[in-house]
């Protein structure tokens, strides 16, 4: 193999990432890789999953191809390659399926964890946890977090009551659960992240300088007084002396953690603006609209109370964060030690697993030798040998989507790939790829910034290790498209006005104009107006009744910011225009319509008849007729036969029979609620695979399932940019693109510094603007996160705007001069320009008003009408009907035991009595087969006693030998023939019968034909007295089996065999007449 | 080793006639076809039933019958021998072995296997490990070998030896604490037998039949009975010798490169989106075939993921079918029931598996009564009281205070919960398991199961199943003592759950058959579906103790056998319907039912080189779903009653009619309001009421504090009140939101103790508290609550007040009243509720509580009442007592008038149409309505009946 360039390489939308990542697959193949040393690992399995199909279908093609194998070989840097190669090449991919580490970074670490779990501290083999399932947990741990089993609170539980009060520090909350439901789904990542309590609202991390606030103001009451005294007389009019009064008063009413009043509000704004003023002891304010001198002791008052404030909201905000803290690592405890330990994981914790930074083993690819029995196994010192364990040794390294990698899973990888990198005989390699403008997960943890530290890094020891390439040529975006791309993202000036300084800056360093690969692809870019929601839906269908690019076959998708738009501006379009819409978005199938809400209202009305709610709903539809057919219309019946139904049957079957119950009242051509019912169906038995058949948590689960619309190609697809990557379409449709500033930050949830390296510094529930603003520690973080959010922002309106291939219409609302907001149509305004405001703009015929058009109108006219733009419907056709061959014959399967009906009662079937009977009555049925012909001799007990029959059964036995009434059973008769338990097989009445004779004597004449043959069959149960006729009766039919059987077997009449049960206990010989004879 | 006679079937005809037609050779027909001195090996359990039935057909076709030979499956040829004066260990013996073991061991001298400390040595982390264990131990004893072989086994530049020779000393160790108690290691036991194996009595030749992948321990018990004289023979259908060896084992060299050529290929094997594309593409074939389509068509599922779909979508279409793998008796009723009684084991059973048990039938039935009101006064109970454990709840449905109607249903299920303590009680005390024999007994003991009738059938064989395991148990708990109650139901639940019953197969029924059951099935028409990589065949890809590589070098399993195996299955299951004799169709996924990507099996590109590519474009290719989404449609309008009288108004009523006059049916005409049986904590109302208790407590004209003034005093006092009445009603240990709740209560009461000092020393004097009182609107009687009406001693004022608990302190102008928006369609809104404020203002009534508090007290008090609120929310800065300023005689009269213009309507019965602007999130009625709330309802009003009951009949549901 030769020695291969490491690659990092920045492509941007749609320049061709795939087939890059995918001809560097091919090149390292033709290089001599096995396959199976090549990690390629991307986000999504979908990706994965395409990547995939894409490498072999180049190599099928390439095979099968002259030209193309040409072409494909000259990509790769192998001119000599030819079709036959690229066949081996094929095959050997083919071979090596099932061992290729192709998949995603998730899967990756998975499969690492699931090799090492001992290795890990792990206790064996463990579960991924998927959604449901973690709520399940979180509800146990709850649960047990909350219990007192033992009347008494632990110490555990104490600290976390009081843990909680601090965490809601002046707010003393009401509801404990729902809140910390919420801390959870906040917080956990950030806590598992940083356990530490260090770094939790602690003062000293923050301001490690010192804080220009915490100390306080001294003397805050005198200060008071100070301040009231002297605006007693400093104040020019009524207003001004009221504005202090009311401060001071608001003041000493204030205690941390309620509202700042406004009128503390409003000096407080003044005092720290004038705040250097103050502090020198000479300032003025302007007190409602007059200026008013301060001199030196009052100034020195208000600095003494504005400290107090911020000081006592810093502390709360501190004391809070720490709350938190202590709140979350009580809940961890309890999680760890009921879900993590019972080895049930998310994909978050296996990647916890295997980080070095949280003490993990550093993974490598050569096993090492290790110094066995040493008590002292450092961890953090140990090596994981994957090649072993996973069978594999990884040579090459593909990472797609590269700036979507966290730090976490960097780290995870590092030192595999420290090992390629640094391979002395550089015969392995690394490649990543990714683009930067399209860092839209951030906020999961994806770090862009790795991109090019890592790159710093590898070429920092050895200038030149890592070559960087670009892509900036778009194969997918004809060049209206890529001009107006250009103009809104690469215009540094613009982009300086609208954003922090160092997004713009981090911005426009990587920012290369792109180019359009398809000069010749018509297409146009449009920035239209609608004033609001509906308007702005409105024209999309407009625009797309304009051009009708599903008739086409053009495709097609609307992009929008989040999921509730999509899936009501797909119902719109297809409510309003009878388009074929999907929204890739998530849809509540179980609470979204009449039909499934009311089976899950039927089965809360069974399981908790006191709702009442659920209970009239029910009966108000025309499920009300169904229950009444089924006899359940009273509570009583319902409660009784739905809980039956389901503990029997499960949810998945019981969903069903109702749903099928309903879907006579269901119109015709009602396909939707019939797709409904399909789905809730198929929740159910997801539900099954649980086990569970608590119908609350079904119906809370049913509650939250989600599906999305199946994909198909020929309809217009409605889905959030975040979905939107990777793919790209004929025309694109932006109707959603108003917001916020751009530098809004994300608001929810704690303040969050990171350090250099991404550890956490601190963490804190971050105090209202007034406060954080003038605080130069928090300013500046607040800073920094608005800046994170521009950058992340401006990604995704550059993913939503690249996702177009030939037409782009953008939908906002007029942008007017005045408008001082920093959102993204402002943006447009200042690159693209206004000068269509007001004026008319053409998309084909349509006319309407926009500020930018650029492109032909009526580009579209060249793609022919071909089809009504009814997507094409059942693809698949059936599996025909085989006609020609013979059926096989199956028979009804019996046994002649089986045919015994009967009832067993409760009390027996659970009883000690039933697996004594059933093991004593085998032994005693071999005891008596152990005996030939004759009684009871020593030589049969010394059998029995060999095969360590117990003493009652061979006290049964041998009674049953030694009475006179059996003796007939083993008598010994010339031209008598035996059969002892032998089994037989046979057909009659369509039924295949199988079974055992416990004894048949056939008596054979000399010529060996059978001339007569009697039947016993033993049967040890316990009968009362008079109970020997019932017993007969129960088991004729299984006799008459018997008889018909011996018949077949030995070719007598069925008159000429005798049948007699031989009842043990009481040593009775009871003959037992065939079937129909008297 | 003598090697065995190797004999080729042709497999242009179904394996099982071919087998069939070997082993009759020439029996004549004269007499009863008898086999039963031979053994026949085939590979499950399902192979020897459609062997033995083939064989009883073939029979049949002369009217004779047959005796059969013996058939075993591999395993069973490999019996055990234990070491003299030791019995084998049952499963569970042998996990209780493994689990003691690793509980004792010293893992500081073990790390190459623990390098570090599990998380807890727990039983439940060791018999987690023993379970693993055990199965690694079956693994190795597949090809004859021990944990303490591998190492010599394994051979050079082993890299994991260590870890070997300390897995051999564990499993050493386990042996001896078996060896202790007389028992033996099962796996052990095989190759001792296996060693020096003795043959079935009575048999004169052994025959291995259509066994591709033979257990190579049972090989090794073949091989020393051919030795020992016993004919052997290997019966594998095929075009040629060659192409396996000796054993029958397909021979990989020559498998792996077989193409499957099949002219036909791209109409023979189909790509489907995902495991409900597959069975419905199965489920309309199957429907093709009539009413009983078993013989001739037949199923494989490769992937079970595509099992749960099939399953239900041919029972949808009501296609009978029938799964011979049985299903596991985790799916049982008795399972779910165990389960629950399993909770009352251990420590304090907690509310929640308390209620977990009085829902499954069995028990609803044992108790008795009517399941439905047993279940809502339980609901009730946890509604109210949130009990936390078992004995709360008993204590608390004995002493709670509950509403005289519902006594009676109270008092059947505090019997109810004492009848579950009994079972506990049972349980825990006594021997296992005739402790819970007793319990089952009992809950069973009035039960009757006629085996005539499926459902009893299923319970009668799932009752069996648990007995076993019980007996298991019984024995294993005697050798392993000192085993806490809760392991030993984690272990018996887990055995039960994993054993397996079978169903009885339906006339005609479709089987549902696992990939490696095929070979053996000879129904004309077979679809497998799941024809995907992993599945077919299925490879093992890293694992923590025997990756690939190990297994090679040991000789067990491998991938590339398996995938010998599974080219040669495939070969034979299409060449015995080659030629028009039958058809064979392979679906294979493309995604998961999870949306992961799948691929196709590898064997679908088996095929010559010039193929390969056209073949990897047609099986990678992409897949259209099958339809496209329909828009959103109403499946039906809902239609209520709209007969419900209403007869009786109370004070909230009104603000619950003024915000939308359907809601306000819906919620005061047919009673509706929702079960929260998730609810773990006090909602906005029960904090409310547990606030009120105490300052009720307070104002009572024998309390002590009444008149006090000294805010330490009065604190006090309702610090006492609120513990009193929050141990009478959620007990003595309530759960933990509950202390942080009743902390937040006791903080906003000590709030109001200084504000109710000051105002008694302002000379406010409580009145009344808690003062009911039933006022006649325009013929309808309305009934409130007053909280407290205070007189001031100094100046005879006298105001009403509430109290509000809401977070966020009220404005009793704001809460009662709201300005005309200037967009609002005054239309929309009925005339009584608009009025016109003193400065002028166009403003509209959304509640009148104080208004009719006024109305009330007009009488006792005169009309110069003021009204407010007493605020208690959260930040006790903001606590204290909200008088409405400005309120008048003028206003009064405005909500006299909007007060009789409601009950005028209700009267009317008026409470149509919905209001649309009932944000979701407070509307407690949202989960009705889709798309707007008139679009939803069909509304035909009807009188209601002058002699229907004022309540609608509880117990009806339809
Ligand atoms: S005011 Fe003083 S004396 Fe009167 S009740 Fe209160 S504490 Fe007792």
């Amino acid at each position: 193999m030769k020695s291969l360039t490491h690659q990092m390489i920045l492509a941007s939308a749609g320049s061709g990432k795939t087939y890059a990542l995918t001809n560097r697959f091919v090149q390292l193949l033709a290089g001599g890789a096995p396959p199976e040393r090549i990690v390629a690992l991307t986000f999504t399995r979908k990706a994965a999953g395409e990547f995939f199909d894409e490498i072999l279908n180049k190599l099928a093609r390439a095979a099968s191809d002259v030209a193309e194998a040409k072409r494909i070989a000259a990509e790769i840097g192998e001119p000599h390659l030819g079709p036959a190669d690229f066949l081996k090449l094929l095959r050997g991919m083919t071979a090596a399926m099932h061992r290729l580490a192709l998949g995603t970074l998730d899967g990756f670490f998975g499969r690492v964890v699931r090799a090492f779990p001992l290795e890990l501290g792990l206790g064996g083999e463990f579960e991924i946890l998927q959604e449901h399932g973690a709520r399940r947990e979180r509800q146990r741990v709850l649960r047990e977090l909350f219990s007192r089993p033992n009347g008494e609170l632990d110490d555990a539980q104490r600290e976390f009551v009081e843990a909680f009060k601090r965490a809601t520090f002046g707010a003393e909350e009401k509801r404990l659960a729902a809140r910390l439901d919420h801390f959870i789904d906040l917080h956990q990542n950030l806590y598992l992240d940083a356990p530490e309590g260090a770094a939790w609202g602690q003062a000293a991390r923050i301001w490690p300088e010192g804080s220009l606030w915490l100390e306080g103001g001294g003397d805050a009451k005198g200060a008071a007084q100070v301040l009231r005294r002297w605006a007693e007389g400093a104040c020019t009019n009524e207003k001004q002396r009221a504005r202090w009064d009311d401060f001071v008063a608001a003041f000493e009413a204030w205690s941390p953690g309620a509202m700042l009043p406004d009128p503390l509000l409003y000096v407080l704004e003044k005092a720290v603006e004038a705040w250097d003023e103050l502090i020198e002891g000479a300032a003025e304010l302007i007190i409602e609209r007059k200026k008013q001198a301060v001199p030196a002791e009052p100034c020195a008052a208000l600095v003494a109370l504005t400290r107090t404030v911020f000081a006592g909201e810093l502390k709360r905000r501190l004391e809070m964060t720490q709350g938190i803290h202590t709140v979350l690592r009580g809940y961890e405890t309890v999680y760890h030690q009921l879900v993590r330990r019972a080895g049930k994981l998310t994909f978050a914790d296996v990647q916890r697993l295997l980080m070095p930074e949280l003490g993990a083993p550093r993974l490598v690819s050569g096993v090492e030798a290790r110094d066995d029995g040493d008590a002292d196994y450092d961890l953090a010192e140990a090596r994981l040998a994957v090649d072993w364990r996973l069978d594999a040794k990884f040579d090459h390294w593909l990472l797609d989507e590269f700036q979507d990698t966290s730090r976490g899973q960097w780290s995870v990888l590092r030192n595999l790939i420290d090992e390629v990198v640094q391979d002395p005989e550089a015969r392995r390699s690394l490649f990543y790829v990714g683009d930067v403008k399209q860092a839209i997960y951030a906020w999961r943890g994806g770090d862009p910034r790795l991109f090019r530290e890592i790159f710093n890094h590898y070429n920092e020891s050895a200038p030149g290790t890592l070559a960087e390439g670009r892509l900036d040529q778009s194969w997918r975006s004809g060049p209206v498209i890529v001009s107006a791309v250009n103009r809104v993202f690469g215009d540094a000036e613009a982009l300086v006005a609208r954003v922090p300084g160092p997004t713009a800056q981090r911005w426009t360093s990587e920012w290369r104009d792109h180019e359009s690969a398809r000069p010749q692809l018509a297409g146009q870019v449009a920035w239209l107006y609608g004033e609001n929601d509906e308007a702005r839906a409105a024209l999309v269908l407009q625009l797309l009744d304009e051009i009708k690019p599903l008739e086409r076959g053009l495709s097609v998708a609307v992009l929008v910011q989040s999921n509730e738009s999509a899936t009501w501006l797909a119902d719109y379009l297809r409510r309003e225009g009878g388009m074929a819409a999907v929204a890739a978005s998530d849809l509540h199938v179980g609470t979204d319509n009449p039909l499934t809400t009311v089976v899950l209202a039927l089965l809360q009305a069974a399981a908790h008849p006191g709702d009442r709610l659920a209970r009239e709903q029910v009966r108000m539809s025309p499920l009300a007729a169904a229950l009444e057919a089924a006899g359940w219309g009273r509570a009583e019946a319902l409660t009784e036969g739905l809980l039956k139904q389901v503990h029997a049957e499960g949810f998945a079957r019981t969903v069903d029979t109702w749903l099928r119950r309903l879907e006579a009242v269901l119109a015709a051509d009602d396909g939707f609620s019939r797709e409904r019912a399909r789905q809730l169906a198929a929740a159910a038995q997801l539900f099954d695979e649980t086990g569970s058949r608590d119908v609350a948590e079904f119906v809370q689960f049913a509650g939250r399932h989600v599906v999305r619309d199946a994909e198909t190609a020929a309809v217009v697809q409605v889905m959030t940019i975040h979905k939107s990557k990777g793919l790209g379409f004929d025309v694109v449709l932006l109707p959603d693109l108003e917001g916020n500033s751009l530098s809004t930050r994300r608001r929810e949830g704690l303040a969050i510094q990171r350090a250099a390296d991404r550890s956490v510094e601190w963490v804190m529930d971050l105090p209202a603007k007034l406060f954080h603003e003038h605080d130069p520690v928090l300013a500046a973080h607040v800073a920094e996160a608005e800046a994170e959010a521009a950058y992340e922002k401006l990604c995704l309106f550059y993913v939503a705007m690249t996702r177009a291939k030939r037409a782009l219409y953008l939908i906002t609302k007029p942008v007017s001069g005045k408008s001082k907001s920093d959102n993204f149509p402002r943006l447009l305004a200042e690159t693209l320009g206004t000068a269509g405001v007001g004026g008319d703009i053409g998309v084909g015929k349509w006319r309407g008003a926009g500020a930018y058009a650029d492109g032909a109108a009526d580009w579209f006219e060249a793609s022919a009408i071909v089809s009504d733009g009814v997507a094409e419907t059942s693809v698949e056709s059936g599996i025909e009907v085989l006609v020609t061959a013979e059926p096989v014959v199956r028979h009804a399967a019996r046994t002649p035991s089986g045919t015994k009906a009967g009832v067993v009662s409760g009390a027996v079937l659970f009883g000690e009595s039933t697996a004594v009977a059933a093991s004593f009555g085998t032994e005693v049925h071999a005891a008596l087969a152990a005996v030939e012909w004759g009684g009871f001799s020593p030589e049969v007990l010394a059998a029995w006693q060999a095969a360590g029959m117990g003493e009652a059964v061979v006290a049964e036995a041998r009674g049953c030998l030694e009475s006179a009434a059996v003796e007939e059973v083993f008598a010994c008769y010339p031209g008598a023939e035996v059969w002892r338990e032998r089994a037989f097989e046979v057909v009659f009445d369509g039924a295949w019968i199988t079974g055992i004779f416990d004894r048949v004597v056939v008596m054979r004449d000399l010529a060996g034909r059978a001339v007569e043959a009697t039947i016993y069959d033993f049967k040890t149960d316990r009968l009362d007295a008079g109970g020997v006729e019932k017993t007969v009766g129960r088991y004729a039919g299984q006799l008459e089996i018997y008889r018909q059987a011996v018949a077949r077997l030995t070719g007598l009449g069925v008159g000429q065999i005798r049948c007699a049960l031989v009842l043990t206990a009481l040593r009775l010989v009871v003959p037992v007449k065939a079937m129909g004879a008297d | 080793m003598p090697s065995p006679r190797l004999h080729v079937l042709p497999w242009n005809q179904p394996l099982v006639s071919a087998v069939v037609t070997w082993l009759a050779g020439d029996w004549s027909g004269a007499a009863a076809l008898d086999l039963a001195d031979q053994l026949v090996v085939v590979p499950t359990r399902q192979a020897g039933r459609r062997l033995r039935e083939a064989l009883a057909t073939h029979a049949a076709a002369r009217n004779q019958a047959v005796f059969p030979p013996r058939v075993f499956m591999p395993e069973q040829l490999v019996a055990s021998a234990a070491p003299t004066g030791t019995t084998v260990a049952s499963r569970a013996e042998f996990l209780l072995a493994w689990a003691e073991v690793l509980r004792s061991a010293d893992l500081a001298t073990l790390r190459a296997v623990f390098p570090v400390d599990p998380p807890a040595r727990s039983f439940a982390w060791a018999s987690r490990l023993a379970r693993e264990f055990v199965r690694l131990q079956a693994t190795l004893a597949e090809g004859g070998l021990r944990m303490g072989d591998v190492v010599t086994r394994a051979g050079e530049a082993f890299p994991e030896a260590d870890r070997w020779v300390q897995l051999g000393e564990l499993e050493a160790a386990c042996e001896a604490v078996l060896a202790a108690r007389g028992l033996c290691d099962p796996q052990a036991a095989k190759i001792a037998f296996a060693a020096a194996p003795l043959p079935p009595p009575g048999i004169h030749r052994i025959v291995l039949a259509g066994s591709p992948d033979p257990l190579p321990l049972a090989v090794r018990v073949l091989g020393a009975y051919a030795e020992a004289g016993l004919p052997v023979v290997v019966l594998a259908a095929g075009d040629s010798a060659d192409s396996f060896d000796t054993w029958g084992h397909p021979n990989p060299a020559f498998w792996a490169t077989q193409p499957l050529a099949w002219p036909d290929f791209e109409q023979r094997v189909r790509l489907c989106a995902d495991p409900s594309a597959q069975a419905e593409l199965i489920v309309d074939c199957a429907r093709g075939y009539g009413d009983t389509p078993g013989g001739c068509l037949g199923v494989g599922v490769a992937d079970a993921e595509v099992l749960p779909s099939l399953e239900n979508g041919l029972a949808r279409a009501e296609v009978p079918a029938f799964n011979p793998e049985g299903r596991p008796l985790r799916s049982s009723a008795l399972h779910t029931l165990l389960t629950a009684l399993g909770e009352l084991v251990g420590d304090e059973p907690s509310f929640a598996a308390v209620a977990a048990l009085l829902r499954c039938p069995d028990v609803l039935t044992w108790l008795g009564g009517s399941p439905s009101q047993l279940l809502s006064s339980l609901d009730d109970l946890h509604t109210e009281h949130l009990p936390a454990t078992l004995s709360a709840a008993r204590t608390l449905a004995e002493n709670a205070p509950v509403d005289p109607l519902r006594a009676a249903q109270r008092a059947a299920l505090l019997s109810a919960l004492t009848a579950v303590s009994r079972l506990r009680t049972t349980l825990r005390a006594g021997q296992f398991p005739s402790n819970v024999r007793r319990v089952l007994t009992e809950i069973f003991k009035n039960r009757r199961f006629n085996l005539a009738v499926p459902e009893d059938a299923l319970a009668v064989e799932a009752a069996q199943g648990w007995g076993e395991v019980l007996a298991e148990l019984e024995a294993a708990v005697k050798r392993f003592p000192g085993l806490a109650s809760s392991e030993v139901w984690e272990l018996a639940l887990r055995a039960f759950g994993d054993s397996q019953r079978f169903d009885e197969k339906p006339a005609g029924a479709v089987e549902l058959q696992g990939w490696l059951e095929l070979l053996w099935d000879d129904v004309p028409h077979l679809i497998v579906a799941g024809f995907n990589d992993g599945c077919v065949p299925d490879a093992v890809v890293g694992d923590p103790f025997l990756p690939e590589s190990l297994r090679g070098r040991l000789g067990l399993k491998t991938n590339a056998g398996r995938f010998a195996r599974d080219a040669y299955l495939l070969h034979a299951l299409a060449a015995a319907r080659a030629d028009g004799r039958g058809r064979l169709d392979l679906l294979v996924g493309k995604t998961s039912a999870a949306g992961d990507p799948l691929r196709p099996s590898r064997l679908l590109l088996q095929c010559a080189d010039a193929d390969l590519p056209e073949r990897v474009r047609f099986l990678f290719s992409p897949v259209a779903a099958a339809r496209p989404a329909p828009a959103w449609r109403r499946a039906w309008k809902l239609a209520p009653r709209t007969d419900a009288k209403i007869e009786k108004l109370s004070v909230t009523a009104f603000r619950d009619h003024l915000k939308c006059p359907f809601r306000f049916y819906l919620k005061h005409g047919l009673k509706m309001s929702a079960v929260d049986p998730h609810k773990a904590e006090l909602d906005a109302m029960d904090f409310g009421n547990l606030c009120h208790g105490a300052l009720e407590a307070m104002g009572q004209p024998d309390s002590p504090v009444r008149d006090c003034t000294d805010a330490g005093v009065l604190r006090g006092f309702l610090l006492g009140e609120l513990e009193r009445s929050a141990r009478e009603r959620y007990g003595d240990t309530p759960i933990l939101p509950l202390v942080v709740q009743l902390e937040s209560a006791r903080q906003r009461l000590a709030k109001v103790a200084e504000i109710q000092a000051q105002q008694r020393a302002e000379g406010w004097v409580i009145e009344r508290t808690e003062m009911k009182f039933e006022i006649n609107f325009g013929g309808l009687p309305v009934r409130g609550k007053i909280d407290r009406i205070d007189r001031n001693e100094l100046t005879g004022a006298v105001r009403v007040l509430d109290y509000k608990t809401s977070d966020q302190p009220v404005n009793p102008a704001n809460a009662h009243t709201r300005s005309l928006k200037r967009s609002e369609d005054v239309a929309a809104l009925p005339e009584y509720a608009r009025f016109v404020t003193a400065d002028g203002e166009e403003s509209v009534w959304i509640d009148l509580q104080l208004p009719l508090y006024l109305e009330a007290v007009a009488e006792e008090f005169g009309h110069a009442v003021s009204c407010g609120y007493f605020n208690l929310p959260k930040a006790s800065g903001e606590t204290g007592i909200a008088v409405w300023g400005g309120y008048d005689g003028e206003l009064q009269a405005a909500a006299r008038r909007c007060a009789e213009g409601v009950v005028a309507a209700v009267q009317a019965r008026m409470f149509w149409p919905p209001s649309e602007d009932v944000p979701a999130e407070w509307d407690d009625f949202a989960g009705l309505f889709f798309n707007g709330a008139e679009a939803s309802v069909e509304w035909t009003p009807v009188e209601p009946q002058r002699d229907a009951p004022v309540m609608p009949d509880e117990e009806a549901v339809v």
